[in-house]
């Protein structure tokens, strides 16, 4: 039983296409990324995903059924931009939001101030919203988005505009539910982030899927075609348009885009006839590297 | 379900209140408004008091010094009269025997010397001038017979003042002249005894009597409170839908209620904070004015039907849940108060004319016009309402318009829940009329 899957969805907004067709699955228990640039569609999807808003057309799907009201109490959402109000105090608040998804005020009272003392929030739960700090904030967000126990979060950019601390924090409590079972995804344009936290992947531009599916695979799919290396001597061999495609020179290293159809070991045999390697490595392709290929492609 | 959504509902609505009533602003202004309009009342009023309390030393000149002691009894006793109309009642019944006690020649407010001797009006003046008198009536043979006489005074005198000394010379001259023409004084008061007029109403050949007072109370109260109630209250919930949209909570809520159970909980929860603000006022008011009613109500002065206290509560809470709406609805359709504001007046139109329509309605509650604009749901918190108080319409008329507002608040929230949730992702420029209309077609998929 998928947790989400997405069949074709369709959103427009007058003229302007959200989301053009776009289907995905994600597995119960996998950490999934929703990937693009800006303005690709990523919130729009969230969107219908859970229900704020209803597709033109197609199906979301949610735990095995076709989505309805009462999978919202078994889900979590993070918005983008913070949504909490400002003016209440930080626990009143988050009970307010366990209560809504269907926690008695006991419950949520207590997991709220569980949260909030593994975050490090636990001064502050007395405090109103407006006094908190930015990264508190959305600690204080995610905490509201996680605090009735869901099996499924869903978290649209959650590391933007966090400071590098309280990111590896966030980061740490995503690996913790995951450790739980809980299913997780959340949305980012930043492709390094989703790299290192990622399963499975959905790349989307203009509304469209460029991309879909298991991380690895997609990786393996375009396969290994980068070569970092360390020499000393001649660098003629970078010069060989039947080799080399391009390549960048780090100052410590080399990163070397195989030519098409170039085997990695002629590579190496002629960087070995003119120069001496301490490094010689076979690399996957990195995701942004994937993604500009990818859309490329699609726009051809 | 369904209980989901009443939770939800009652969830958000105790949100709302809680949050505002427990806000700096809300308690200060519930202290401090009956502070304000009560100093806007009682300091005047007790201005005055203390103004009239003080003895006035009047001179009245006159030939005739019959006349003049006719004229100085007739101004004393009504101003004692006065005097006693405000005090308690008990002293309303040894009024007279008082009146004969009283030292020579001074009231409570008045000392009143005849002079018939005062020569001339100069040495008058320089009287009031040097503060001796505060005035003095010329009463000369020529100014009575012309009915055209005199009152020079320190401070003018204001309207009131004015009327009731031209009223008390009125019947002292009579008095003198029925006095003239061989009256006793006794037969004078019965000739000039005032008619005091009971309207009987015949309610289902029932005799009520026709309480013009109450009902005219009645229906001020209402109209005030409620149009109070939308201007202040209206706006709070325009803007309570407005700071949801612009600071994203809703996006937030929305992943756990739906946007009409959003919408119901704000409206009720804005809306009883402003009932709680009312009632809180109502009481205070009470408290303070409440011994006057009841001396009046038991007077019979004023009466108040069972049938139109009940309407008073039903068609001025749905009214004020419709206007909230309609202001709600706005709420979601804006992006910044200043454009709110420039829509006030219109939300508010409904209501204007419908104060209007109260005369025609007042006049004829049966009328065919009466009837119609009675059922139209923007008037009919007021129109309804005021025909019941004057004179029930048939139960089914009653009970249509009150069917006809209750839909229209539950259309209007339905739409305003669509609004709000499409409004949601478009920031940044208010949508035009076609764009609403087309929200609404699509908003419900």
């Amino acid at each position: 039983m998928n947790t989400v899957e997405l069949n074709k969805i369709c959103k427009n907004y007058d003229e302007f296409v959200a989301v053009d067709h776009l289907s995905l699955v994600i597995q119960p228990g996998e950490v999934y990324g929703l990937l693009g640039p800006n303005g690709a569609g990523k919130t729009s999807t969230l969107r219908m995903m859970i229900g704020i808003t209803v597709p033109d057309s197609g199906v979301v799907s949610m735990f095995g059924e076709t989505f309805r009201r009462a999978h919202m109490q078994r889900l979590g959402y993070l918005p983008e931009e913070r949504g909490l109000y400002k003016k209440m105090k930080v626990l009143e608040q988050l009970v307010f939001l366990g209560q809504l998804k269907g926690m008695s005020a006991h419950d949520a009272t207590e997991r709220s101030l569980e949260w909030c003392e593994r975050l490090g929030l636990k001064e502050w739960t007395d405090k109103k919203v407006e006094e908190l700090s930015k990264g508190m904030q959305q600690k204080a967000q995610f905490i509201g988005a996680v605090v009735h126990d869901p099996q499924f979060v869903v978290m649209d950019e959650p590391f933007s505009g966090l400071d590098p601390a309280s990111a590896v924090v966030l980061k740490d409590a995503f690996l913790e539910l995951k450790k739980a079972g809980k299913t997780l995804l959340f949305s980012t344009h930043r492709m390094d982030t989703a790299e290192r936290l990622c399963d499975s992947i959905c790349l989307i531009n203009h509304g469209r899927a460029v991309l879909e599916g298991d991380l690895g695979k997609i990786r393996a799919g375009y396969g290994k075609r980068n070569v970092q290396m360390k020499y000393e001597g001649d660098a003629r061999f970078l010069q060989d348009a039947k080799l080399v495609q391009s390549f960048n020179d780090y100052g410590n290293y080399v990163e070397v885009r195989l030519a098409a159809g170039a085997d990695p070991q002629d590579l190496l045999k002629a960087a070995t006839s003119c120069a001496r390697l301490s490094k010689f490595e076979l690399m996957e392709p990195s995701l942004e590297e994937i993604f500009i290929e990818a859309v490329g492609k699609a726009n051809a | 379900m369904l209980s989901t959504s009443l939770s939800n509902i009652w969830l958000i609505i105790k949100r709302e209140y809680l949050e505002r009533v427990r806000q700096r602003s809300f308690i200060v202004l519930t202290v401090l408004l009956p502070a304000i309009v009560g100093g806007a009342f009682f300091i005047p009023a007790k201005l005055s008091s203390m103004k009239s309390s003080k003895t006035q030393h009047l001179v009245v000149v006159t030939s005739d010094l019959k006349f003049g002691e006719i004229v100085r009894e007739q101004l004393l006793s009504s101003a004692q009269a006065d005097d006693d109309k405000a005090g308690a009642d008990q002293r309303k019944e040894d009024k007279d025997d008082k009146d004969l006690d009283d030292d020579n020649k001074s009231s409570n407010n008045y000392t009143i010397d005849v002079d018939s001797t005062a020569g001339d009006a100069a040495a008058l003046q320089n009287r009031v001038s040097s503060g001796d008198i505060d005035g003095y009536l010329w009463l000369s043979d020529d100014a009575v017979k012309a009915r055209k006489v005199k009152y020079e005074g320190r401070e003018s005198s204001g309207f009131m003042e004015k009327s009731w000394l031209s009223g008390q010379l009125d019947r002292a001259i009579l008095l003198r002249e029925l006095g003239q023409r061989g009256v006793s004084g006794d037969q004078a008061d019965v000739l000039l005894k005032p008619v005091k007029l009971e309207i009987i109403q015949l309610k289902g050949g029932h005799e009520t009597k026709a309480n013009d007072k109450g009902m005219f109370f009645a229906i001020l109260i209402m109209v005030m409170l409620l149009y109070m109630a939308v201007i202040f209250y209206g706006v709070s919930v325009m803007r309570a839908v407005l700071e949801e949209k612009n600071s994203r909570v809703m996006e937030v809520l929305l992943s756990s209620a739906t946007s009409t159970e959003l919408m119901a909980g704000k409206l009720i929860g804005v809306g009883a904070v402003g009932l709680t603000q009312i009632g809180i006022w109502i009481t205070m008011a009470s408290v303070y004015a409440l011994p006057a009613l009841a001396a009046s109500a038991s007077a019979g002065e004023i009466h108040i039907a069972p049938l139109t206290l009940v309407a008073f509560a039903l068609f001025f809470l749905l009214g004020y849940l419709l206007y909230s709406s309609v202001y709600a609805a706005v709420g979601a359709v804006i992006t910044s108060e200043q454009e709110g504001q420039q829509l006030q007046f219109i939300i508010l139109l409904p209501l204007i004319l419908a104060v209007f329509m109260m005369g025609p309605v007042m006049r004829a509650p049966d009328s065919p016009i009466a009837m119609w604009s009675s059922m139209v749901p923007f008037f009919s918190p007021i129109l309804m309402y005021v025909r019941i108080a004057i004179q029930p319409p048939p139960a089914w008329q009653i009970a249509l318009s009150l069917l006809l507002l209750v839909a229209t608040i539950a259309a209007i929230l339905v739409l305003c829940a669509r609004i709000y949730r499409i409004g949601i992702l478009m920031y940044g420029k208010r949508p035009t009329l076609p764009e609403i209309v087309k929200w609404l077609k699509y908003a419900n998929r």
